[in-house]
């Protein structure tokens, strides 16, 4: 079980900060990640693609799509964001 | 007068002691080399200021300068320019603000207003239809911020007899007391940085007012109206200009920050703050914001609305939320709004102040000065910001800034800041051409000064934020970018919409991490357009600010043009500072971030700024002293 924290605009768009889900890898992640927010929000319009399309970052670190996950890890989506 | 439209074709030279008005030289030429704003207001300093003069010295200037787009109607063109000489950093600082007085001063008939000499007594100046009138402000010194422009208003709607519409320069208590980085504020937004509003308080200037009837005329009014059209829209659809932006506000980049470990945490020591999330763009977003506000003419409405006693106030920008959170240990985003709303009333900057508080608080720890103040303790802080703009106890201390402080006390080393000035919410070791910049700019530690080089490497775009590569290029091209755009009057924001909306929506895909790859190989093509940027002699949709100063003002205007305006701007800028003694010994950042890594075992997680030093200066074609030639100037068209 992974911990998924959500942040940027795309938490704001889904309406959820945090979600429990079952993944051995980045791979296996996003169809799960989508689907389980599909639930929750059925008139969300969100593909696998947005995700993969995110930054990622496995405890607190910049990951590639290939990372192996760990039961307990937290991964951290962000989309894009710039300006202060 | 001026053939040009967009501008009002007046510039006046006001001494403050003889309460004496002139009219100021400024043409057409000055404003086809030098259109507006920052630049304006640097040459103008540069033809008057010889090098002898200090910041609170009769004889320093104060210039207000608006850019040729406000009153135009252009988007988000609303800014205006605070220069003088820094109390702060002993040089040349220009504050940019994007309150409504810019807007109101051409109203009134004017495009900049130079202020010099010192009122005996404390004055208030009213500005209407051309006309000044002074004003006692005896009874308004020593008020608040908001109590000083409710004051105002009610004076000026009595003598008006109705309610009078208006701008407002305000000074707080902490201008009257000479704090080194006190702030001006215009509404509830402030020319925040380098002490200007303790220039206005040494000059005995509470509050300017100005009001009129004047518009700006607009050279093509049905080609800039339609341009404005597409260029909102297109701010509006852009995913950080239309999305982030209005959403999380500047607030929005504190998380991505943390992903980079650029979030600068215990006075800059760490670039990661473990209880981010409490202090973020979202939390504030989800628990307190009330909605979101905007600058006149506007459509990205980036400022948040947040309820502070009672009140809906304006809240914290990044800078601030970073600043007064993980930088002090504080983890709570009522205190970071609170403290925010008591800046802005006191009249400080928000970064400043912070940021000496944080040098304080390490101080004091290390034992170097007992002070009482420690990273996470957070119940003295309000009664210290109290302090610091009444000058009472260690607040008397601490309004000189962390340079002054670290001087006296020792902690060089981690006295966060460059010239005299504390640097911006961004950790630079992880972001090195954002280090460069922080050195390099003209008025200190400044992130917008210095390129803000930070918006590729992991705000914006991810190019490797370690490597050196091709960033001195891209440093000065940013520069002269933002310089040009700042001038027209225009929000330095608007260019994050020229980021490829392609790219930047979508940060993860094969073709964003390609370009990211690319991007420091591209310096040399870089230096090519810096060097010579008359190759850009067309306009490109692009960069619709070269298309907006045609429609609006007449004038010829290219890409090429544009950017050697920047150029012009930024070295008439590093001339006056040569004066007053700044060369490549002053490009500098704390050791802290030059020779400690941030993790630990990775030295590339420092700046290398001084061969990044070197490539800047050739790449400015400035001397090996960091400083720019004679004949330099002259092929600028300075001198």
């Amino acid at each position: 079980m992974v911990t998924v924290k959500l942040f940027g605009t795309l938490r704001l768009d889904c309406g959820v900060r945090e979600l429990q889900l079952e993944a051995g890898n980045l791979r296996e992640l996003y169809p799960e990640l989508c689907r389980a927010l599909q639930a929750r929000r059925p008139d969300l319009e969100l593909t696998e693609m947005d995700l993969r399309w995110c930054l990622v970052a496995v405890n607190g670190v910049r990951v590639g799509p290939r990372t192996r996950l760990r039961d307990g890890d937290v991964v951290s989506f962000f989309p894009a964001a710039a300006g202060g | 007068m001026t053939n040009y439209c967009g501008y009002m074709g007046k510039v006046v030279l006001l001494d403050l002691g003889t309460r004496k008005a002139e009219n100021y030289i400024w043409t057409d030429r000055d404003r086809e080399k030098y259109i507006g704003g920052k630049a304006m207001a640097s040459k103008i300093l540069y033809d008057n200021l010889t090098g002898e003069e200090s910041a609170f010295d009769p004889g320093n200037l104060i210039v207000i300068a608006t850019g040729p787009l406000t009153g135009t109607g252009a988007p988000s063109s609303n800014r205006f320019d605070i220069s003088s000489l820094s109390p702060l950093t002993g040089i040349t600082a220009s504050s940019n603000c994007g309150g409504n007085f810019g807007h109101y001063l051409k109203k009134a008939g004017f495009d900049a207003l130079i202020l010099r000499g010192r009122s005996e007594t404390p004055v208030w100046l009213e500005i209407e239809n051309g006309e000044f009138l002074f004003h006692d402000a005896d009874a308004l010194w020593g008020m608040k911020v908001s109590q000083t422009q409710e004051a105002l208003q009610r004076d000026l709607d009595a003598a008006h007899g109705g309610s009078l519409r208006c701008g407002m320069v305000v000074i707080g208590p902490a201008g009257e007391n000479l704090v080194r980085y006190a702030s001006v504020m215009s509404g509830e937004r402030a020319a925040g940085r380098a002490g200007m509003g303790a220039v206005f308080g040494s000059k005995n200037l509470k509050a300017i007012t100005a009001a009129g009837d004047a518009i700006a005329s607009v050279y093509d009014k049905e080609k800039a109206a339609g341009h404005h059209k597409r260029w909102v829209a297109s701010i509006r659809s852009h995913p950080l200009t239309g999305g982030q932006l209005p959403r999380l506000g500047t607030a929005g980049l504190v998380s991505s920050m943390q992903m980079h470990g650029l979030l600068s945490t215990r006075n800059f020591a760490r670039g990661q703050f473990e209880e981010f999330e409490a202090v973020s763009g979202e939390a504030l977003a989800e628990e307190l914001n009330l909605g979101n506000n905007g600058c006149l003419s506007c459509p990205i409405r980036c400022s948040r609305r947040v309820p502070v006693d009672g009140k809906k106030v304006k809240g914290p920008e990044l800078e601030t939320l970073v600043l007064l959170g993980g930088n002090i240990g504080n983890a709570d985003l009522e205190n970071v709004c609170r403290w925010n709303r008591e800046l802005d009333e006191l009249g400080m900057d928000t970064i400043s102040a912070a940021g000496t508080l944080a040098w304080a608080m390490e101080a004091n720890e290390k034992g170097l000065w007992k002070n009482g103040l420690s990273f996470g303790e957070t119940d003295k802080i309000s009664q210290v910001f109290d302090d610091i703009a009444h000058r009472r106890g260690i607040g008397n201390e601490l309004a000189e800034g962390s340079r002054r402080l670290s001087e006296k006390y020792g902690g060089r080393e981690f006295a966060i800041q460059s010239k005299g000035m504390e640097l911006a919410a961004y950790e630079p070791r992880r972001a090195v051409g954002q280090g460069l910049g922080y050195a390099v700019a003209n008025r200190g530690g400044c992130h917008l000064n210095g390129g803000y080089l930070v918006v590729l490497e992991g705000l914006g775009l991810d190019v490797n934020g370690q490597t050196p590569r091709g960033k001195a290029d891209f440093c000065m091209f940013m520069q002269d970018l933002m310089e040009a755009i700042s001038m027209s009057g225009q929000c330095l924001f608007t260019s994050y919409g020229l980021l490829p909306a392609f790219l930047v929506g979508k940060p993860n895909s094969a073709l964003t991490r390609t370009v990211n790859a690319v991007i420091p190989f591209l310096g040399p093509a870089v230096r090519l357009l810096n060097k010579v940027p008359e190759i850009a002699f067309f306009q490109l949709p692009l960069l619709p600010y070269t298309y907006e100063l045609r429609y609006a003002t007449g004038m010829k205007m290219n890409i090429g043009r544009f950017i050697r305006c920047g150029e012009r701007s930024y070295n008439v800028e590093r001339a006056v500072n040569a004066r007053f003694g700044v060369s490549a010994e002053n490009d500098k950042l704390p050791k802290r971030l030059t020779d400690v890594p941030q993790i630990p075992g990775r030295p590339d997680t420092k700046v290398p700024l001084e061969q990044m030093k070197k490539t800047y200066y050739r790449a400015r074609g400035w001397e090996k002293n960091g400083l720019p030639s004679e004949k330099k100037l002259r092929r600028l068209g300075i001198r």
